[in-house]
């Protein structure tokens, strides 16, 4: 098998490249090409961000619907409300995942999203990484008959789990996830009337690598202060590009440009704010209608979200595997893969304490902040007790905050100013080493 | 002559409503609750007969309803208050098929037939944010009493949007809102807006359709009736009797067991 | 009743029901007084978990079913966020106030995500128990399932050896499977009076008989039923004018005796989905050959259905429906926990699905923690009376 460290050859970095335009175009691209697919006869698949096995869909052409980033681009785009309302009106519950609301909303509207007409989709694959993930097929199995996949990945079953690869439990978990995946297959060779093709697979599984390759360097780059980058904003980019160009050309080339860039900047001791003061984890998803917001009242202090455990389980955990695909064995590799990355970079959320205290030391955390969503059980139902746990072993300050994925209504400004001002006079109480740190980095980079 | 009589044995209010063979109001009472259950239902029952000038004896069926039904022990029998507010719905205005009822602590939406009987109902859930509970939260709030809520809210020339749909968080957001210089009128919209959309969405669960009459405590508050026309797009019944709505329909009920079933009433 | 009979059937029922409502609410039995034949006490979360398995290792298998509605929050509220289900919330609460100090280990299921996170807040707090996910599938369509649940319920059986130091033998397990097989038998005689005769074992009755077994060996639970099935046979008590019922909540969360006290004053439930994991398995588990194959095999080829298993076999709608063709019901009667995304998502599903039938139906909020029944009482009459209205 092959490891991350594997060097891929340098190609030059595209001048003028802006991460954020570059992925609105891809994005906008992507929605663009869902508006033709049912004109052009293409068959379309739903899939969720963990557990998809996207590499199996684009072998046989699928189209790719994520009906998460549906449901928050209608955040990004402030119509997320609208689409609720009319689901809560059909009858869903206030406590359901408002992702779940803001689709049947779409549904409803008869799949007209702010970005474009959602084609209907010939298959759905829904995994147990989270439990939401198979009751909402569920809902489209009964109301628009989509046929329905389950992907059942074995996760991490307990504190202290140690898998690697190929020992026996990694053999039979692997071998449980191959069983479904040639189930899958032949549903996808039923529904395109093709066979699939392994060449096809590999080829697909290559760029993969390459953009997993690209992606944990960009990771690490972020390590450095100051940080190039917010993972909390311009992250959400890089993996919008990471989930919905998994495996096509383009992420390549997206991730490629984008390690290039970053590189750059840090070389240039550039950072994401002018004085880089606190250096901070984001435990939780974002909350599309104001994450912009969220960011400004943390930059306005000088706190920069060097990392987030988002960026590793709403990209499909592959990069806290540490195994790239063995594109000679293709289907077994991505069987293994699959196995293990949804124990160590998905299901380990029920476990959090564990990376976390890694992921502190290895981003050089000044502190962690936890953000609960209502309606987001996956990320949310242990926050606070891993808060608590990290508050008795480790001195490090955490903050914990609320609002929702996208229904502005949970989003209560005034409260969380007033949390994260607390915060930031805890923090600086506590001696304000960063910005010496930071301009001492800068210094030896320019060296 | 068979007289009968409706006994609504509610949280804060006892209502008694007497009627004669014909379906006709002899006599009602009103009583606020302030001894036991089981007297002020006794007591609300006598004054009502004292109304109509007869004596208990006159009195051939007593239907007891609301909270407090089983309180009314003098009655042959119990019939829940969203059954008899059906009913006395359909009394009040004869077209009705859907009854919104905002009351003090529970919203409920019944959908109803031409006769009276229920077809659906829904209630809201343990979430008081459609409920008058909201409003008390902003009388609290806005130190100002409940009855003047809602010809102040009128006044708004640019309501503000409530977000929170938490009862408990709702007193700091109006608080804050206050704070920050806006009218009070303003925020008072937001939050009648709040409470009606949420009226809405419970009514369209058990399906709308017209006419929609608007009952309980609730129903007296302007800006209410107004906003649940402009979101229902519809005209809304409401009535000064409606707090009588429970009582009459359980005396509807007792005259169904003494006189059997009988065509629906003219208003 | 006048004539002596050799025993009196209500006096034996009630007995049976006090052994069971006594043990419901006993504390966890302490070390040196565990039932003969035991070791030690496991935990599992609702809603299937094999109980075989821990039964042949010598642990008594308590099913944690959450604090009810008199247990005092004093931790939990700290550890998990208030959108969390109630029975999440207490059974944190009963572990982090030392009631379940007393087990030898604690095991969850990927039934929802809040269940899986129990998992986690175990470890963090309770590191000398053993803390588990027993994996369980929710692809359980694909060939390879039985395999894959076989290997997770060796899993199991290995660690319950390494926690009781003790080997779990064959032989032990087929005499796990007898047992159980036999109780489930007397809970579907149970459950068959319900459907036949519902004036002569209420919903409330029918609950608290079952849920014993959470809380007692298999064996004692087994003879409390035979006793129990034998008085409700005998009981002389005749149908009242009430509509027939189904009651579905997807019960993991267990809804307070309140709520079915109501239930029972206005309806006969002649069937519901309370406790199901109990009765999970539909058929007897093959009592030879490989026994872990057979566990694995029955979860797979004869179970119930819940919304937290996907079965591509048995739709939500299709498996309600045929409850209440089964047990000839006029209605249903739909609830789902405050905050279990699951059943909510069901109880709309289902609603939808009945309107469409045209059959009648009420929906109920409902928490364990609950203590008000007023507005409850209030909807089940009213909805009691339209059926009964409508039925006349």
């Amino acid at each position: 098998m092959n490891t991350v460290a594997e060097k891929m050859p340098p190609a030059p970095a595209a001048a003028g490249f802006d991460p954020r335009v570059e992925g609105q175009r891809l994005i906008r691209q992507w929605y663009a090409e869902l508006e033709q697919a049912s004109e052009l006869g293409q068959p379309v698949a739903n899939v969720f961000v963990m557990g998809n096995a996207v590499e199996i869909l684009r072998a046989f052409d699928f189209k790719l619907v994520f009906p998460e980033i549906n449901s928050l681009q209608t955040g990004v785009r402030k119509a997320s409300e609208e689409y609720i309302r009319l689901s809560e009106d059909y009858g869903m519950s206030p406590d359901v995942c408002s992702y779940v609301k803001a689709d049947v909303g779409l549904i409803l509207k008869e799949h007209r999203h702010p970005a474009g007409r959602i084609p209907k989709a010939h298959l759905a694959v829904a995994s147990n990484m989270c439990n939401t993930f198979i009751k909402w097929a569920e809902i489209w199995e009964r109301w628009l008959k989509t046929p329905t996949f389950v992907l059942d990945l074995p996760g991490q079953r307990s504190a202290g789990w140690q898998v690697r690869p190929g020992d026996a439990q990694h053999a039979a978990d692997a071998r449980w996830v191959e069983a479904q995946f040639q189930e899958l297959i032949a549903r996808c060779e039923a529904i395109t009337g093709r066979k699939l093709d392994l060449e096809r697979l590999a080829e697909i599984e290559e760029r993969v690598n390459r953009m997993v390759l690209h992606w944990n360097n960009v990771m690490v780059l972020n390590r450095v202060c100051p940080a190039p980058y917010n993972a909390m904003l311009d992250g959400l980019t890089f993996i919008g590009i990471m989930n919905v160009y998994r495996g096509a050309p383009e992420g390549v080339e997206f991730m490629r440009t984008l390690e290039e860039h970053l590189k750059a900047k840090v070389a240039r001791g550039e950072g994401r704010v002018a004085e880089e003061r606190f250096r901070l984890l984001f435990s939780g998803t974002p909350c599309y209608v104001s994450m912009r917001r969220l960011v400004e009242l943390f930059e306005t202090w000088g706190g920069v979200f060097a990392y987030s455990d988002y960026l590793t389980f709403a990209a499909g955990g592959m990069d806290a595997a540490e195994l790239l695909y063995d594109t000679s064995r293709p289907l077994e590799s991505l069987a293994e893969v699959t196995a293990l990355a949804a124990q160590r970079g998905l299901s380990n959320q029920f476990f959090a304490h564990e990376r976390l205290a890694r992921q502190i030391r290895d981003y050089g955390a000044d502190g962690v902040v936890f953000h609960g969503i209502k309606s987001c059980r996956f990320v949310s139902s242990g926050m606070a007790d891993t808060r608590e746990y990290l508050n008795r072993r480790l001195e490090v300050p955490t903050l914990y905050i609320e609002s929702d994925l996208i229904d502005p209504r949970y989003w209560s400004d005034a409260q969380i100013k007033n949390r994260v001002d607390a915060f930031f006079e805890a923090l600086g109480q506590r001696g304000g080493a960063a910005p010496a740190r930071g301009a001492a980095e800068a210094q030896r980079r320019s060296a | 002559m068979k007289y009968v009589a409706g006994v609504d044995v509610g949280s804060t209010q006892t209502k008694a409503v007497i009627l004669d063979e014909h379906r006709a109001i002899v006599g009602r009472a009103l009583l606020d609750m302030e001894t036991s259950m089981t007297t002020v239902a006794q007591d609300a029952f006598r004054a009502a007969l004292e109304a109509a000038g007869i004596a208990e004896g006159d009195v051939a069926w007593v239907a007891g309803t609301g909270y407090g039904r089983y309180k009314v022990t003098f009655g042959r029998e119990q019939v829940t208050e969203i059954s008899c507010h059906a009913r006395g719905a359909v009394t009040l205005f004869p077209l009705t098929r859907t009854v919104i009822d905002v009351g003090g602590q529970d919203t409920k939406a019944i959908s109803v037939a031409p006769d009276g009987k229920v077809l659906n109902f829904t209630m809201n859930d343990k979430c008081a944010a459609g409920t008058g509970r909201f409003l008390g939260a902003a009388s609290f709030a806005l130190e100002m009493p409940l009855s003047e809520l809602g010809p102040l809210a009128l006044k708004a020339t640019n309501p503000v949007r409530i977000t929170t749909t938490c009862t408990v968080f709702a007193e700091s957001e109006i608080i804050s809102h206050l704070s920050k210089g806006l009218l009070p009128e303003d925020v008072l919209m937001g939050v009648h807006q709040a409470i009606a959309s949420r009226c809405v969405s419970l009514a369209r669960r058990v399906g709308i359709a017209s006419e929609v009459t608007f009952t309980g405590g609730v129903s007296r508050n302007v800006a209410m009736v107004r906003l649940l026309e402009e979101q229902l797009e519809m005209p809304v019944n409401v009535s000064q009797d409606a707090h009588f709505c429970g009582a009459l329909g359980a005396a509807l009920y007792a005259h169904e067991r003494v006189h059997g079933a009988q065509p629906a009433l003219a208003a | 009743m006048t004539a002596q009979l050799p025993y009196d059937h209500e006096t034996e029922l009630e007995h049976v029901l006090e052994r069971c409502n006594a043990a419901r609410q006993a504390p966890l039995p302490a070390k040196d007084a565990l039932p003969e034949g035991f070791s030690g006490l496991l935990g599992h979360f609702p809603v299937y978990f094999p109980e075989e398995i821990a039964h042949a290792a010598g642990l008594l298998p308590v099913n944690v079913l959450g604090g009810g509605n008199r247990l005092e929050m004093k931790h939990a509220d700290a550890r998990m966020g208030s959108f969390v289900c109630s029975i999440c919330r207490s059974t944190a609460e009963l572990g982090l106030n030392g009631s379940l100090a007393g087990l030898a280990g604690f095991v969850t299921h990927p039934i929802c995500d809040a269940a899986k996170h129990l998992a986690g807040i175990w470890s963090r707090n309770f590191p000398e128990q053993l803390s588990q996910i027993l994996y369980l599938p929710q692809n359980v369509n694909t060939p390879g399932a039985v395999r894959y649940i076989a290997a997770e319920y060796q899993r199991l059986r290995a660690e319950l050896e390494k926690a009781t130091g003790r080997r779990v033998e064959d032989e032990a397990l087929r005499a796990s499977i007898r047992l159980y097989n036999h109780n489930r038998a007397l809970l579907r005689e149970l459950y068959a009076v319900r459907r036949d005769e519902p004036w002569k074992l209420s919903c409330i009755e029918s609950s608290l008989l079952t849920r014993a077994r959470t809380r007692m060996p298999c064996e004692e639970h087994t003879a409390l039923l035979g006793r129990a099935l034998d008085a409700v046979r005998h009981r002389a008590l005749r149908a009242q004018d009430k509509p027939r019922v189904v009651f579905v909540g997807g019960f993991c969360e267990q809804p307070p005796v309140e709520m079915l006290e109501t239930l029972d004053d206005n309806c006969y439930v002649v069937d519901d989905d309370l406790l199901i994991g109990l009765r999970w398995l539909s058929a007897d588990v093959p009592e030879t050959g490989d026994p872990i194959w057979a566990l694995a095999e029955s979860y797979v080829e004869r179970s119930a259905a819940s919304p937290v298993q996907h079965d591509a076999r048995k739709s939500k709608e299709g498996y309600l429906m045929a409850m209440l063709r089964e047990a000839r019901a006029d209605a249903a009667i739909l609830t789902a926990a405050k905050f279990c995304e699951p059943g909510l998502d069901d109880q709309l599903a289902w609603s939808k699905h009945l309107d469409e039938a045209g059959i009648p139906y009420l929906v109920l909020e409902f928490e364990e923690k609950m203590t008000s029944f007023e507005q409850m009482a209030m909807q089940v009459e009213t909805f009691a009376e339209s059926l009964l209205f409508a039925l006349a």
